[in-house]
């Protein structure tokens, strides 16, 4: 018999994996495409937040409505994104510029610049306190199961972000624009050559990662209850993280290495002390880069 | 509106007057304080606690203006030592309050110290700032009182094996250490120790964890932020042990996040908002008008504070106030009447302030006896 005080460390690591690939899967979709790390998805998942608790303060609404408005502000939040990050650093189109270091590195930048901007914008019209969610909106009932606690948001969380990942995979592999966003994160350029209207691909890229992201964000506002301007960022690092580990453009590898760095971060707790548990997941990544460069599950050619 | 008006026309004109009087004389003041990054909530509200302060001195007809320059430290102690060169090398500026937390305070202070420029924090809690030099003062009870007393309190009550958490930063180690010393010296026992990351989401593996030690009573160092979602996960994990907390904890915000499960848990204080005391009453509704209503805990409340015994301090110092003047000014600062009880500093240049037990009660913090 296991010491059921180890079964709930097991489940609360999961669950904690969970958040991390809720946002994970959306900045691995974007990194695939455009083989640029998109500094400003830890801000779209905090617009998405507050997009719900406006929402939220303002009427009453259902909790589905909470999450479309959150996905529509997800959508224009990628878009506007890319227009302003990403799109200008593509004016030039011949293949030196395509495959030049200084072009992607310039994005990292303005991606940072954008993600500065908005946090500081939310500070400025929300302040910088923490908000909380009104209780009847909270995801977090307890929940028995045998000897181990749960919440409802762990099962909301499961399901959602299990949907995302099905959803995103026969997106990407069953309809046309999958085939193209396959396309153009395999080669830009030869996409281009072949009638494929990259733009648009990676505007559409944009607003789906984007919206995953957004819909992360509310997601975990509801799950913990609190919502504030700095809130994308530790995420953002689990989710980098994760990305990383299993090797930057595989999308399962990504959500396998959350829910990794979820377990061993709680199992961790129970040997060191707490302070030290954000050690697990920067060790972690360490040990990747350096016996497995490519990541856990980059080892395949092809992207995303 | 019409009173308002008239009012404010009259504060005007004396200001006016008085301006025109002593050719403007102002007198330089700095903040150091986290205005944006993750403690920015607190730093904003220090500087509207200072901006209410400020307002009441200079329309109280002083024979000078005070003003005061905010500078933001993000609570990052490399940024906050460059503040303190910025300040001493403005000659202008005669007292310096903040910064916020005790690490990036302790860091300034080594400047303050070698240009003996006196410093005031309204909130730097760790037992070691105020020992750096003769220039540090501070305006919060350490947590070399706190801890001991809520020591008592919990032994009082009749928990013997007490578990300890706090937040990995200088302050929270002082919490640990003072309530450890206060419960070995009386008595009990400190079943469980541990520290936490600032800003931690998930605490329900360390509680579940520190459950495994079976304490009668859980002591905790953090904020409300990091407090509201233990507390929540205490719940959610279905867990009864009683929690008891420091002054730090103490804000109305708590119990906005926290809602039913900060129900029961203990703490300490020295501001009450609800004390009917005139004083207390009109820095509560100032705060309030500033603030969409919201009722002001206790660390704006120590600001505003804090700015009002340098300001006092600037005052006696005046004419020709220097830091020299300044300093010695605030260590005769004795029963100074503020909305956090009566504030003397002690030859260590400790703010000794009388304690409030409190406790969560239907949703609001109610003093209790015991």
């Amino acid at each position: 018999m296991i010491d059921p005080y180890y079964l709930q460390q097991l489940a609360i690591g999961l669950s904690l994996g969970m958040t991390y690939a809720l946002m994970a899967i959306g900045f691995t979709l974007i990194f695939g495409v455009l083989n640029v790390v998109n500094f400003a998805h830890g801000e779209v998942y905090t617009l998405g937040a507050f997009a719900g608790l406006v929402l939220i303060s303002a009427t009453a609404p259902p909790i589905f409505a909470v999450i479309f408005i959150a996905l529509a502000i997800g959508a224009m939040a990628g878009f506007s994104l890319e227009r302003i990050a990403f799109k200008p650093f593509r004016r030039f189109t011949d293949e030196a510029s395509l495959k030049s270091r200084a072009m992607r590195e310039s994005t990292l930048l303005s991606s940072l610049a954008v993600s500065i901007v908005v946090r500081e914008a939310l500070e400025i019209v929300f302040g910088s306190q923490m908000r909380s969610v009104p209780f009847e909106y909270l995801i977090n009932t307890p929940v028995r199961i045998g000897p181990v606690i749960l919440v409802t948001g762990d099962f909301i969380i499961f399901g959602v972000a299990a949907a995302m990942l099905i959803g995103l995979q026969y997106l990407l592999t069953r309809t046309r624009i999958g085939l193209s966003i396959r396309a153009v994160s395999n080669n830009p350029l030869g996409a281009k050559y072949v009638g494929i209207d990259t733009d648009r691909t990676i505007i559409m890229t944009f607003v789906v990662g984007s919206m995953m992201g957004a819909a992360a964000g509310i997601l975990t506002g509801l799950y913990y209850g609190a919502i504030f301007p700095a809130m994308g960022f530790v995420p953002g690092i689990k989710a980098f993280v994760a990305m990383v580990m299993g090797g930057l453009s595989s999308i399962p590898g990504a959500v396998i290495c959350a829910l990794i760095l979820g377990i061993s971060e709680s199992m961790a707790t129970t040997f060191v002390s707490s302070g030290w548990s954000d050690m697990v997941a920067y060790g972690f990544l360490i040990l990747t880069l350096i016996f497995f460069p490519n990541g856990l599950f980059g080892a395949r050619r092809e992207r995303v | 509106m019409t009173a308002l008006k008239t009012a404010s026309l009259a504060a005007l004109m004396t200001g006016a007057l008085a301006g025109t009087a002593l050719a403007a004389d102002t007198v330089k003041i700095g903040y150091q304080l986290p205005l944006t990054g993750e403690t920015a909530q607190y730093g904003q509200d220090f500087r509207k606690a200072a901006e209410i302060a400020l307002t009441e001195f200079n329309a109280s007809g002083k024979p000078f203006k005070a003003e005061i320059v905010f500078e933001d430290s993000r609570s990052d102690a490399k940024e906050g030592t460059n503040i303190a060169r910025k300040f001493v090398d403005d000659k202008a500026i005669v007292g310096v309050l903040g910064d916020f937390t005790s690490g990036v305070s302790m860091a300034s202070a080594q400047v303050y110290k070698d240009a003996g420029m006196p410093q005031l924090s309204q909130t730097a809690s760790h037992p070691d700032y105020t020992k750096i030099s003769k220039y540090q003062f501070r305006n919060i009870a350490t947590q070399a009182q706190e801890g001991p007393y809520n020591a008592k309190w919990m032994l009082s009550k009749g928990y013997k094996n007490i578990a300890v958490i706090a937040e990995q930063t200088d302050w929270g180690q002082s919490v640990v250490s003072g309530f450890t010393d206060g419960v070995k010296a009386n008595g009990g026992t400190v079943v469980f120790s541990e520290f936490f990351n600032r800003g931690l989401k998930d605490y329900r593996s360390l509680i579940s964890k520190l459950e495994r030690a079976k304490p009668d009573a859980i002591y905790t160092g953090f904020f409300y932020e990091d407090g509201a979602q233990f507390l929540r996960q205490v719940q959610q994990l279905g867990i009864k042990t009683p929690v008891y907390s420091t002054s730090a904890a103490y804000s109305p915000k708590l119990i906005e996040l926290a809602g039913e499960a900060a129900e029961g848990v203990h703490l300490t204080s020295n501001f009450l908002p609800t004390d009917p005391a005139p004083h207390i009453q009109h820095f509560v509704t100032e705060w309030k008008a500033a603030s969409n209503g919201a009722v002001p805990g206790q660390f704006p409340a120590q600001a505003y504070d804090a700015v009002r015994i340098m300001l006092a301090a600037v005052e006696k110092a005046y004419p020709n106030p220097t830091r020299e003047k300044v300093r010695d000014a605030l260590a005769q600062t004795k029963d100074f009447a503020g909305v956090t009880g009566k504030t003397s500093f002690s030859a260590d240049r400790e703010a000794e302030k009388e304690l409030v037990k409190v406790e969560v009660k239907g949703g609001a913090f109610v003093p209790v006896a015991d």
